[in-house]
């Protein structure tokens, strides 16, 4: 374990710790509402990481205006992946808030031990 | 019990991860092979043959552009999930901006958002518009016109929503993303290139630009419209204004 | 450049147009949203099946999305695994569809049907889409639509035991998923592209080759919930029964699919078998598989029949089954593979076909436990000869396509040594022996109490489709020399990475 390299990447680092919280959550607490909010803090954190990996020293936007050279422009790749990762993660969001709704109707609680029985998940 | 082998299994997880974080390249520097390999053709020639200042919106749009026609897809998925599994709203002849207490809004909220809607729809518009010279575009503008939505439903309630924006408008709009795509990619097909190939064999000159921007434009717009159109019905859906016990309208003071 | 040149994308672009006018048919006309569908997907069935001739012919058919080389630009690539999965999805598709015709039509409130086949030509498009592409961000774009649309089809149904087995597994999904993208994230920053086979280049010659294989490990951890690998199969059993019985099946045969051609592409396509450094990661990551894979054959078979409810008998069969598939891939020998990607296409065929015919007895006689199914033999003799013809696939009888595929996964095993896999494969045909012949007794040989001897079988356009299926797991079995050898090559190929 290269302990100077983490500290250097520390929004790697970071970004490993809240997928964790995340995972975390999702696992632990009884409230889906709570699972919800896990799920999109593990999201957030992947797209922390993503978007960290395209950063270099003193970068400029990658948008050609007067002043700014292409080899001083962060990594394009990234943005674009996350764009894609932010909306994924949104649609699954309104879908799983869709389901909460139901649940809410059928079974008046929101608490996953209430709704599955001794397992909860 | 439960709570200790998860926190076990996060430990785990946890080492696992920070080793690879140790092991990854070094961030913010030159010279990792995510910056080297493929990334210098995108910056340098990302105007010229990307057909957008703004290099993101070139790659997504035109470098990239079959992952964004699945991510208009996505959306539009949510969509109809999202209204398979709640219906879409209903009409309802109740009092309108109550909330789950029963009271209507303040007449300052409603004022301040009765103003400014219409100039946050208007700056959704220009984020679409100007996506490509500027950072924006479209998903960013239909994000914003959804939120503007969501106020505006919450505020005034959902019959004054329904009313602005009816049922029997919004549902040709709502794929109207995936049909922009699927259109400039056929016209590729029709002049013999690939799917959504922009650089359309046969013209001359300057006349290839305008034709490439000018589709990007019809995506971006669609996107835009697509994308807020979606957030919006998918709102809509999920208001549940038939559950709220409506009280008589307090004076305000 | 002619348009049959096109096919690889109208293979996505087509039924993409078909779901997005749906709504807009439903919107003026509820029952034009079937014929509509119907033209969908057999249109795009003639793109697939076109495609067999050139696929065959050549190593992979590729195609630029944008005209763009890749890295640059996402490329399509068409290998035999991704025709067969695409001849699969539409083959199935179209039999659940004109299945689905009558059964939504009586089982669904009226409000949902048109975003029902909205969802089921979305949910075809993305696994089209997810089978036939060589770009790995856009592998992921794809996994997440047909995801979305499965949890929503297997709530549509909307009671209280639909909604919360869909958000079991809409959690277990949505972490999965992820998942994937954080191990795409780092084999980005290890490698700096985006293609599969690029990936796979680089890979050999990058210096943070740890990190890729912490990417590894996550990729198949992700995938094995997809593809409800034993033991993160929890979510299957509930999601599979609960859901209207034409999902269950497009779900069972296809979508659980996905997540094997995950696991597949990202050890073989991405990573590569031979490929040195990585290679102690990479065989502990196989082994392990190949493992909970034995493991799911033979707990699932005992789940499967420890059930009385025949939809959740037959969805712990799907977790025994992808147990077979997994085993044979991941087992590294020729043979074995050759037999787990059939067992793909026999469990398609033949567990499709076992949800239809439970479809259709809920339909006509809203029966769900086994031991009402008596007598069912006589009253709906071509459904429930559908389920025998389908269970010998199961169980892995000859002449079925099911008997070819573990055939194939037994020779893999003795072929490598392993006599504890021979044991296990066999025992799973004896367990599932048991569960499926039980059904078979209770409707052909148990006595038919007060239903008398009418024939009063399920509507043409119900058991039509799961005839075809059953005849389908009988065709692939005696004609398996139509597939066999296009595969075998493709594996020996792989192998040789």
């Amino acid at each position: 374990m290269n302990f100077s390299r983490i500290f250097h990447n520390l929004n790697y680092a970071v970004s490993a710790l809240l997928f964790l919280m995340g995972l975390y959550t999702v696992t632990v607490k009884p409230n889906l509402i709570k699972k919800l909010i896990g799920l999109n803090i593990m999201e957030t954190s992947v797209f922390l990481l993503i978007v960290s990996l395209g950063m270099i020293p003193d970068g400029q936007a990658p948008i050609v205006t007067n002043g700014v050279r292409p080899s001083m422009m962060v990594n394009p790749i990234p943005q674009a992946l996350i764009l894609t990762g932010i909306v994924v993660a949104v649609s699954t969001t309104a879908v799983a808030l869709s389901l909460c709704i139901r649940i809410h109707e059928k079974y008046d609680t929101l608490d996953a031990f209430k709704i599955h029985g001794r397992g909860g998940l | 019990m439960r709570k200790i082998m998860v926190l076990a299994a996060l430990v785990v997880i946890g080492i696992v991860l920070l080793y690879a974080v140790g092991k990854m390249p070094p961030m913010n520097s030159r010279n990792t092979p995510d910056k080297t390999h493929v990334v210098p053709r995108y910056l340098n020639e990302g105007e010229s043959e990307g057909g957008a200042k703004n290099i993101i919106t070139g790659v997504i749009l035109n470098y990239r552009g079959y992952d964004t026609m699945g991510e208009v897809t996505v959306i539009f998925s949510a969509l109809c999930a999202t209204i398979a599994l709640l219906d879409r709203e209903k009409r309802k002849v109740s009092r309108s901006g109550v909330d789950a207490s029963g009271v209507r809004a303040s007449v300052i909220v409603r004022t301040v958002v009765r103003f400014l809607v219409p100039i946050v729809v208007f700056f959704a518009a220009y984020m679409i518009l100007h996506g490509e010279a500027t950072p924006g575009g479209g998903f960013q503008g239909g994000a914003i016109i959804g939120a503007s939505v969501i106020i505006f439903t919450l505020v005034f309630g959902l019959p004054e929503s329904t009313r602005r924006m009816p049922l029997k408008a919004r549902v040709p709009f709502e794929s109207i993303a995936m049909l922009g795509f699927l259109a400039m990619g056929f016209i590729g097909i029709a002049f013999g290139v690939n799917f959504l190939t922009y650089v359309l064999p046969g013209l001359h000159g300057s006349l290839v630009d305008t034709i490439r921007s000018q589709m990007l434009m019809v995506i971006e717009i669609g996107i835009g419209i697509g994308g807020g159109l979606v957030f919006t019905s998918i709102v809509l859906a999920m208001v549940r204004e038939d559950e709220y016990e409506l009280q008589p309208d307090i004076p305000q003071p | 450049m002619s348009v049959s040149a096109h096919h690889p994308v109208l293979l996505v672009a087509v039924p993409l147009f078909f779901a997005a006018l749906c709504p807009i048919w439903g919107m003026w006309r509820r029952e034009a949203c079937f014929p509509w569908a119907l033209l969908g997907v057999v249109t795009t069935g003639f793109f697939a099946w076109s495609l067999i001739g050139k696929v065959t012919s050549t190593r992979a058919v590729t195609y630029n999305a944008g005209g763009w080389r890749p890295p640059w630009g996402i490329q399509i690539r068409i290998d035999f695994l991704s025709l067969l999965l695409i001849c699969m999805i539409t083959g199935v598709g179209l039999m659940v569809l004109v299945y689905s015709w009558r059964y939504v039509g009586k089982e669904l409130p009226p409000e949902k049907i048109t975003y029902y086949y909205t969802l089921v030509l979305l949910i075809l498009t993305a696994m089209l889409g997810f089978s036939i592409t060589g770009d790995l961000f856009n592998f992921f774009v794809f996994m997440e639509i047909f995801s979305i649309t499965s949890y929503a089809l297997v709530a549509i149904v909307g009671g209280p035991r639909a909604v919360r087995a869909a958000f079991k597994y809409l959690l277990m999904g949505a972490t999965s998923s992820i998942t994937v993208v954080l191990a795409i994230a780092l084999l980005y920053s290890a490698t700096g592209s985006l293609n599969m086979l690029d990936i796979s280049n680089r890979l050999k010659t990058t210096s943070y080759l740890p990190v890729a294989g912490v990417a590894l490990v996550f990729f198949i951890a992700a995938f094995s919930v997809k593809a409800a690998l034993f033991p993160v199969h929890v979510w299957l059993p509930d999601a599979h029964s609960i859901a209207p019985s034409p999902i269950s099946a497009l779900l069972s045969a296809l979508v659980i699919k996905m997540g094997v051609l995950g696991i597949f592409r990202i050890l073989f396509t991405v990573y590569g078998h031979t490929f040195s450094d990585l290679s102690s990661t990479w065989s502990h990551v196989a082994g392990v598989v190949s493992w909970a894979a034995a493991l799911a054959i033979v707990l699932g078979s005992i789940m499967a029949i420890m059930q009385r409810d025949l939809k959740v008998m037959i969805a712990y069969s799907s977790v025994a089954q992808i147990g077979y598939i997994l085993l044979g891939i991941t087992m590294l020998s020729p043979l074995g593979m050759v037999g787990g990607l059939y067992n793909m296409l026999a469990h398609a065929m033949g567990k499709a076909c076992l949800f239809l015919v439970a479809g259709s007895i809920i339909y006509k006689h809203g029966l769900r436990r086994i031991e009402d199914m008596r007598g069912l033999g006589r009253t709906m003799p071509v459904t429930a000869g559908a389920f025998a013809l389908a269970s010998l696939s199961i169980v892995g009888l000859p002449p079925s396509a099911g008997f070819v595929a573990k055939w194939y996964i037994l020779w893999g095993c003795f072929q490598k040594g392993n006599f504890a896999f021979v044991v296990i494969v066999l025992l799973g045909s004896l367990l599932s022996a048991i569960y499926c012949f039980r059904v078979v007794y209770y409707m052909f040989f148990a006595g038919a109490r007060e239903r008398g001897a009418t024939f009063d079988e399920a509507p043409l356009t119900m058991y039509f489709p799961a005839a075809v299926l059953s005849a389908g797991t009988l065709f692939f079995g005696v004609f398996a020399g139509l597939v066999i050898p296009f595969l075998s090559n493709a594996c020996r190929a792989v192998l040789m990475r």
